[in-house]
């Protein structure tokens, strides 16, 4: 764990810092206040993406350390999610960003790397944004699979759905990108390494990862919400493999193999 | 229903199994005997299923993505090596499911050495015109001082870039692709030559803070060598952009193609597909091409723009438009 004294580092700490007050802001009921704070917090993360693109001369999504940046502009996904899914946990978002830039900030290092040959590729930006867009969603999801576990429902007057239907609609937005990002990384490896399918950890635990969410969309078509508790346990199942595809893949010795440059410590 | 469940969960277990197998023992993992049958009960099942589900017929975007489903299954098998396999002996077609072909400058070549280390031969030639590499610019020379202090200066001939006052300056004097020094004569001159080989070396001076002048030469292989007396560690790095072979194809001893084959710019010719995959790291005389085969490749890419498109379809728009909502609220009270 290391402090980062860079303009980088100090971005990420204002970001981080903006929201966590955002997040106090708005479990102290300050929820105008709150929301400002939260805005101002995604203006940072926009700024310090935009910093870090000057800096390393190409979109940075190379590395978990930029793809952690990418991750803490959750901003747009929640506003998205409240006024268009009519899905909450707005709180839980600002928590999920201070999170996710948490390795970027202690963790990652953020030594600036030159794109190497494979990365050069028009799939690179579109196969990268999607999965952090389906990363997102799912992430929220599992959010609200939590709630239901909990039972914790939304209060009446607040226009929501309640957790489950929230779990559901969040899969049904994150899951077609999720299939993208499979998809993207496909022909692209085919025209980078010459074939679709590689057989490499990050290949076969991205599949893990979109069968778990195929498992899950066809239990609830099976039956509906007659089983919350193992709809939201299959949707909490989703983000953890996710996790692991993310993270335990690229920074273990276990799983060496071609997505190994995604590993910066 | 139960039955996709579980080829579903199945598939997830294996998939989990493969990933601690490593890329090469998962490959051989998945393309043996029994998970080809697994394989075919997947496709078997999910056609049945399309039967089965009135459904999945009646709604378009339902259907697209089991069809795309069975597209990606059905054109990875086609495609496959026991696919190739099996295309020879019922149908008589004789193509090379994979393999690699190792071409000298200057010449050209039709053998490819297959996965199962059978040399086996194309229809036509690859000749190679030229190999060579690129860099990022500027390069960069490393300084690292005993103490930890650390420097980063831009390689640029003439340059010259003052330390500390502990450490004085140093200038940029040579830059060199392949450094050699002749054995011949009694004169030992440091030259740049221009034969097979590859040895980039840089040519600085030290100047310390009292005057003294001192040549050094910093080798791109040799990162942070020093000697017991140094004070300084030197480091001559280059990061690689790009690997680039000029291809030519050969066809009856006419050249019918051309390309200038780069990571991520293969080059598609007669059925195949030739990658830049390695080359010669000793002194850059020789490329290695991945050449594969394109059968199956247009099902499996049809499979994934229907699964694409159906998931799409039906998740976006179906599910969450306006009506799609009503049609969600309605499902949810219904159940």
């Amino acid at each position: 764990m290391e402090i980062k004294y860079t303009i980088q580092g100090l971005l990420i700490y204002i970001t981080i810092a903006l929201y966590l007050l955002a997040l106090f802001a708005s479990i102290f009921r300050l929820k105008k206040f709150g929301h400002l704070l939260y805005f101002l917090g995604f203006i940072a993360a926009v700024v310090s993406f935009g910093y870090r693109w000057y800096h390393v001369r190409h979109v940075p999504m190379q590395n978990l350390f930029e793809v952690f940046l990418c991750l803490g502009m959750i901003y747009p996904v929640s506003l998205f999610s409240r006024y268009v899914l009519r899905i909450g946990g707005q709180t839980a978002d600002m928590l999920i960003g201070a999170v996710v830039l948490f390795p970027a900030g202690f963790i990652f290092s953020a030594n600036p790397l030159k794109l190497p040959p494979a990365l050069q590729s028009w799939l690179f930006v579109p196969h990268v944004t999607v999965y952090v867009l389906s990363y997102i969603f799912m992430a929220k999801a599992a959010f609200h699979a939590v709630l239901q576990l909990l039972g914790k429902n939304p209060r009446s007057g607040d226009n929501l759905l309640p957790p489950e239907e929230a779990t559901y609609r969040l899969t049904c937005v994150g899951f077609p990108l999720l299939t993208m990002g499979l998809v993207l990384g496909s022909v692209w490896g085919k025209r980078a390494w010459g074939d679709y399918w590689g057989w490499d950890p990050k290949e076969l635990w991205s599949l893990a990862s979109w069968l778990v969410y195929v498992g899950y969309l066809h239990f609830r078509y099976m039956f509906g919400k007659k089983h919350p508790r193992i709809n939201s346990i299959w949707a909490i199942a989703g983000i953890t493999v996710i996790v692991v595809t993310l993270l335990w893949v690229n920074l273990s010795r276990f799983f060496p193999g071609l997505h190994s440059y995604g590993a910066t410590m | 229903m139960w039955a996709a469940m579980a080829l579903i969960t199945l598939l997830f277990f294996l998939s989990v199994y493969g990933a601690f197998l490593g890329p090469k023992r998962a490959k051989e993992f998945f393309n043996s005997i029994p998970l080809t049958v697994f394989w075919l009960v997947f496709i078997i099942l999910l056609i049945a299923g399309i039967g089965l589900f009135r459904r999945l017929i009646r709604k378009p975007a339902l259907l697209l993505i089991h069809a795309g489903c069975i597209f990606v299954f059905a054109g990875a098998l086609w495609g496959s090596v026991k696919g190739h396999t099996l295309r020879q002996k019922l149908l008589g077609i004789d193509k090379i499911p994979s393999g690699f072909m190792q071409i000298y400058e200057g010449h050209s070549d039709n053998r490819v050495i297959s996965q199962d280390e059978q040399i086996r031969e194309l229809p036509f030639s690859i000749g190679l015109k030229d190999f060579r590499i690129e860099h990022y610019k500027p390069e960069y020379l490393y300084i690292q001082s005993r103490q930890g202090d650390y420097w980063r200066c831009p390689v640029e001939i003439g340059a010259e870039y003052f330390l500390s006052p502990e450490y004085g300056m140093i200038k940029i004097i040579r830059v060199f692709e392949n450094f050699k020094i002749p054995m011949q004569g009694k004169n030992r001159i440091a030259v740049d030559d221009p034969g097979p080989g590859s040895n980039p070396a840089l040519e600085i001076q030290i100047v310390s803070p009292n005057g003294e002048s001192t040549t050094r030469y910093v080798f791109e292989h040799l990162p942070g060598h020093m000697h017991p007396g140094d004070e300084l560690s030197l480091t001559y790095q280059r990061v690689i952009s790009e690997y680039i072979s000029e291809l030519q194809v050969v066809r009856n001893g006419k050249v019918v193609a051309e390309k200038d084959i780069q990571v991520n710019h293969p080059l598609r010719y007669g059925g195949y597909h030739f990658y830049q995959q390695d080359y010669d790291r000793q002194a850059g005389r020789y490329t290695i091409l991945e050449v594969t085969s394109d059968s199956g490749l247009t099902c499996v890419y049809a499979g994934y723009m229907m699964l694409c498109i159906g998931l799409c379809w039906h998740f976006w728009i179906n599910k969450l438009s306006g009506k799609g909502k009503q049609i969600l609220k309605a499902e949810a009270k219904g159940k």
